[in-house]
């Protein structure tokens, strides 16, 4: 029998998985897809913006006031939080894919977004760390004819806009490969070839000054990124970092894997295919989850169920015309209007978000789904991650704060009760 | 203040507009057209591109349905290349019975529009997803229209033939001669939206070809025209459900048509008489009417995933009229203000349909010859607009060449399967002032990702383009560039491939713009585009759609921090278009 069985597979179940385990917990994921980390830039984004502040949160830790009363964060507080992201980056370290943390923990980092804007930040992967602007240190932005994922010139330019000199330089795609369909992943996996690697070492050598650093796309290497930047350096002399491109996101295909491989390490399985279709409780206690796979149907009994499905966009919501919106798993109780006319803003940037997305699960101090009277659903069901009401993590940039600390919190309530 | 001297001005860039000039151009006038936005960004691209058989008509609307037959069977010949020919259904419903259909019959039979009763079996084997309970099928010769093709085809065909075609221009003023009774309109006084230039056009004649804003140019005359503003709403489902134009066999009503449009079907429509064609603002009851009717034609058509809502204004006419929008004639109305106001020099011509926009031209260019005192035949309906030698439009026709000639790698847009070459050379061959403007060259951001990650590749794209022109490494964010104005001789207008990847194959990587360009900076660009896809989605947004949002959402948030890029002093005419006409979802 299961301890738990964690239905989502994107950063918040993996995390929590990865903390039960430790924990000795037997734990399984199941998942209907990937999870939405190979869309993201893969760096951890605690608090960029506080809504509706349209100015970069400097602290991430600052400026919480003006989050609704039900936001996560406001439970965890951010000594709490700090401890978690300490654990996760202490994992990145011994999974090969070391992420960095500003050297004073009280400050955002600004990188270079694929169009030029500086991202706040709180830990990123070490390959794109050394885009902090803070330095000023003048860039190289290198990128390829007839990549259509990342645009060096725009790049360049808005950074300079901005204060952060740089310039650009477009390479040759022939560099990477000969494919007709290559898109960002496709990229980085042609240069896990070292003959590539030196190839385009010697290409930006002969652009790169003295004095710059190099920013190119993510796209250095699928699995062997550390020695492609190596490599790089080796040849060029020059501070090498990897900028976010559109997606697919090769950080967010390593992130994953990386987790995964560490999962397997300790005896997770993670089954992705499975979507949840049905469940049975017996009393306030559900007993199993179904999931839906070619064959057959299948059922999959544990203790507890953590629920890490995502808000909207990780598949944890649907909506239909009428205006329903419904949790697709447990039909949970959710804080949205049924009414389509409150979920939108008229402007698709404004500062405060579209309401809709900041509605959800609501949870009790446990992180357990309650309903309108702050009752227990079930008492063996837990909930974290992007599900979670009064959190729009997207607006935010707390996407990854708020999916590692609240599967932590989650994981560490179910063991401790 | 600047004055250029022209034989005729024509205002409006829509499909009448572009007719008009293109007939004027062929007869040997000079002439010049000038339009306030991008050619179509009024009626003409907003409706859901259905070329008429005048089934629709034949029996609330016979003189309709006869100029509708006619200008079918012409357009099939000047404008091939802008039509799919899918041909029509009409279709009778367990709610369609009654004596219309056999009404509809006869009716097709007087007016002369082609149709022929389907057995059931051989309609349900052509459109399967059809509702089982239609009970009679009759076929008729409507088409599929790509509106926006056609009317840059038509635009660059009036260039060929001499004409002037100025988009972004806007007729803030009409020049009026003489006293009470003898009154002659000379010209007007244009803005140029882009750079903020006021010039004067004198013109021995004036058409105002402004369609639902007819009447507001007629008043700069003091002539009172009172079109009547019929909105309609449509809905793109984000599947091809028919390959058919499927019609109810009924008099016309809201929701009773879903056009197979590219990749699309469109359901359409309302019509609802509104004040002023602007703002159009889309309420959820008539996104839920229109899904609730299509169920009645393709059962379970509402629980599809639905890509977008958008309103457009019909220019109705009718000289007294007082009536529903619905009842008003479809008919063309060209009025003679010389006769009607005692004011000459100026004709307007609005009413009619898509379908018969060369038909309004003709005839508006013989009132016009008359007046002048000139007899010049009318040579449109035998002229071949560019492009035309590419054949009807047909599905597969971009994935065919994006695999031909291997061109993955390049898309731009993958929805709509537009190459980075077509963006490049859109941006080269006609004036483009707007993200918004390639897409009606293009079809960019269309499909369903809405923008979502077309934009950003766009936008760099054309950033690169900037910077190729500019010549000059690690520079600030450009300046406008300046565009090409009437007295700097005709613009680069050359659109007949601007749809075909395999026109557009081994272009060079870097390419510069022209002086005819005056796009934006990026980032003003990107905000503009992103905004306008977001107004037409929010009618929408649900289930997948919702979802698809969700994602463009962490794009353009989370990965790209876009909205904190800096801010661009200067607006767009997008920029102004989206700020005054924005739809938030709820309606008012």
């Amino acid at each position: 029998m299961l301890d738990l069985l964690v239905i989502g597979a994107g950063l918040t179940g993996l995390t929590a998985a990865l903390r039960a385990a430790e924990s000795g917990l037997k734990v399984k994921v199941i998942a209907k897809g990937l999870g939405s980390l190979h869309w993201s830039a893969a760096t951890v984004d605690v608090m960029g913006y506080p809504a509706p502040s349209p100015v970069a949160a400097k602290n991430p830790w600052e400026g919480w006031q003006s989050l609704p009363a039900a936001h996560p964060y406001h439970r965890l507080g951010a000594k709490r939080i700090k401890a978690d992201l300490d654990a996760f980056q202490a994992w990145t370290v011994a999974l090969g894919l070391p992420y960095a943390a500003n050297a004073d923990p009280d400050r955002n980092t600004l990188l270079p977004s694929p169009v030029g804007a500086f991202r706040p930040v709180y830990l990123a992967p070490k390959a794109q760390f050394a885009g902090d602007v803070a330095s000023r240190q003048p860039m190289l932005i290198a990128g390829f004819d007839g990549v259509r994922d990342f645009y060096p010139q725009l790049l360049a330019d808005n950074l300079a806009a901005q204060g952060q000199p740089a310039r650009s330089v477009l390479l040759p795609q022939i560099t990477l490969t000969d494919r007709h369909d290559a898109n960002t992943v496709h990229l980085a996996e042609a240069l896990d070839d070292p003959a590539r690697q030196t190839a385009l070492g010697v290409a930006l050598k002969s652009a790169v000054q003295p004095g710059e650093r190099i920013g190119l796309p993510a796209i250095l290497g699928l699995r062997a990124h550390t020695q492609v930047m190596e490599a790089l350096t080796r040849i060029t002399g020059a501070t090498i970092f990897e900028i976010p491109t559109l997606t697919p996101s090769v950080p967010g295909v390593r992130l994953t894997a990386a987790l995964r491989t560490r999962l397997d390490q300790v005896g997770v399985r993670v089954e992705a295919g499975m979507e949840a279709i049905g469940f049975n409780a017996t009393g306030d206690a559900i007993e199993w989850v179904e999931t839906s796979t070619s064959s057959r149907p299948i059922r999959h009994r544990a203790r507890n169920f953590l629920l890490a499905t995502g808000g909207v966009l990780g598949g944890g919501f649907s909506s239909d015309h009428t205006g329903r919106f419904w949790e697709v798993v447990f039909q949970l109780p959710l804080t949205t209007p049924q009414d389509r006319g409150q979920w939108f803003r008229p402007q698709f940037f404004d500062p405060a978000g579209q309401p809709v997305f900041s509605t959800g699960v609501a949870v009790n101090e446990r992180w357990q789904p309650v309903d309108a009277d702050g009752k227990i659903v079930y008492r063996n069901l837990w909930a974290a991650g992007g599900l979670l009401a009064g959190a729009d993590p997207i607006q935010e940039r707390s996407l990854e704060g708020l999916a590692i600390s609240t599967a932590m919190a989650a994981v560490e309530s179910l063991t401790t009760r | 203040m600047k004055q250029i001297e022209t034989e005729l001005l024509v205002i409006g860039g829509g499909s009448t507009g572009a007719g008009v000039a293109w007939d004027a151009a062929l007869r040997g006038f000079r002439t010049i057209l000038v339009e306030r936005r991008d050619l179509t960004h009024g009626t003409t691209g907003r409706y859901h591109g259905l070329l008429h058989s005048g089934g629709r008509y034949v029996v609330k609307d016979p003189r309709s349905a006869v100029e509708c037959i006619e200008e079918n069977r012409v357009l099939r010949y000047t404008h091939a290349h802008c039509i799919e020919d899918t041909g029509g259904f009409f279709v009778v419903t367990p709610e369609d019975e009654g004596d219309y259909p056999d009404k509809f019959k006869a009716a097709c039979a007087q007016t002369g529009v082609p149709c022929q009763e389907l057995p059931l079996k051989e309609a349900f084997r052509r459109e399967p997803l059809l509702n089982r309970r239609i009970s009679r099928v009759f076929e008729v010769p409507d088409g599929a229209a790509d509106s926006f093709l056609a009317t840059h085809a038509t635009a660059q065909a009036a260039q060929l033939a001499g004409a002037t075609i100025l988009i972004y221009h806007e007729v803030v003023g009409l020049l009026v001669e003489g006293g009470d009774g003898d009154r002659r309109v000379v010209g007007a006084q244009v803005t140029d939206k882009v750079t903020g230039e006021d010039f004067i056009i004198r013109a021995a004649m004036v058409i105002n070809a402004s369609g639902a804003w007819a009447g507001k140019i007629a008043q700069l005359a003091g002539i009172e025209v009172k079109v009547i503003p019929g909105k309609g709403v449509m809905v793109a489902m984000n599947h091809r459900v028919v390959n058919t134009v499927v019609n109810r066999c009924k008099m016309p009503a809201d929701g009773d048509i879903i056009v197979p449009a590219h990749t699309v079907a469109v359901i359409g429509t309302t019509d609802e008489k509104v004040a002023d064609p602007e703002p159009l603002r889309i309420h959820p009851w008539e996104v839920q009417l229109m899904l609730d009717e299509g169920d009645k034609l393709v059962p379970g058509i509402s629980k599809a995933r639905v890509l977008r809502a958008w309103a457009g204004v019909r220019p109705l006419y009718q000289e007294g009229f007082t009536g529903q929008s619905r009842d008003a004639t479809r008919a063309l109305t060209l009025l003679d203000h010389q006769a009607r106001d005692g004011v000459r020099g100026f004709l307007t011509i609005t009413g009619g349909k898509w379908t018969t926009f060369r038909l309004m031209a003709e005839t508006t260019m013989d009132m016009a010859c008359k007046q002048l005192g000139t007899e010049r035949p009318c040579l449109t309906a035998k002229t071949q607009a560019p492009g035309v030698e590419q054949g009807h439009y047909w599905l597969g026709h971009r994935l065919h060449a994006v695999e031909e000639h291997h061109l993955q790698s390049d898309l731009i847009c993958e929805c709509e399967l537009v190459t980075r070459a077509m963006l490049q050379q859109a941006v080269l061959k006609n004036p483009t002032v707007t993200l918004d403007d390639l897409r009606r060259d293009t079809r960019l951001g269309m499909g369903p990702c809405q923008g979502g990650f077309c934009t950003y590749r766009a936008v760099g794209v054309i950033h690169q383009m900037q910077h190729e022109t500019q010549g000059a490494a690690n520079q600030a964010m450009p300046t406008t560039i300046q565009p090409t104005n009437a007295d700097t001789g005709p613009q680069i207008w050359d659109v007949a491939h601007l749809q075909s990847p395999a026109h557009n194959v081994d272009a060079p990587h870097r390419v510069k713009m022209t002086a005819g360009a005056s796009l934006a900076d990026a980032n003003l660009l990107l905000h503009d585009f992103l905004q306008e896809r977001w107004r037409g989605v929010t009618p929408i947004l649900w289930g997948q759609q919702l979802k698809q949002e969700r994602l463009d959402e962490l794009i353009y948030l989370s990965v790209m921090n876009a909205d904190h890029l800096p801010r661009s002093e200067s607006q767009s005419p997008l920029t102004d278009f989206w700020q005054f006409d924005t739809t938030p979802g709820a309606g008012e």
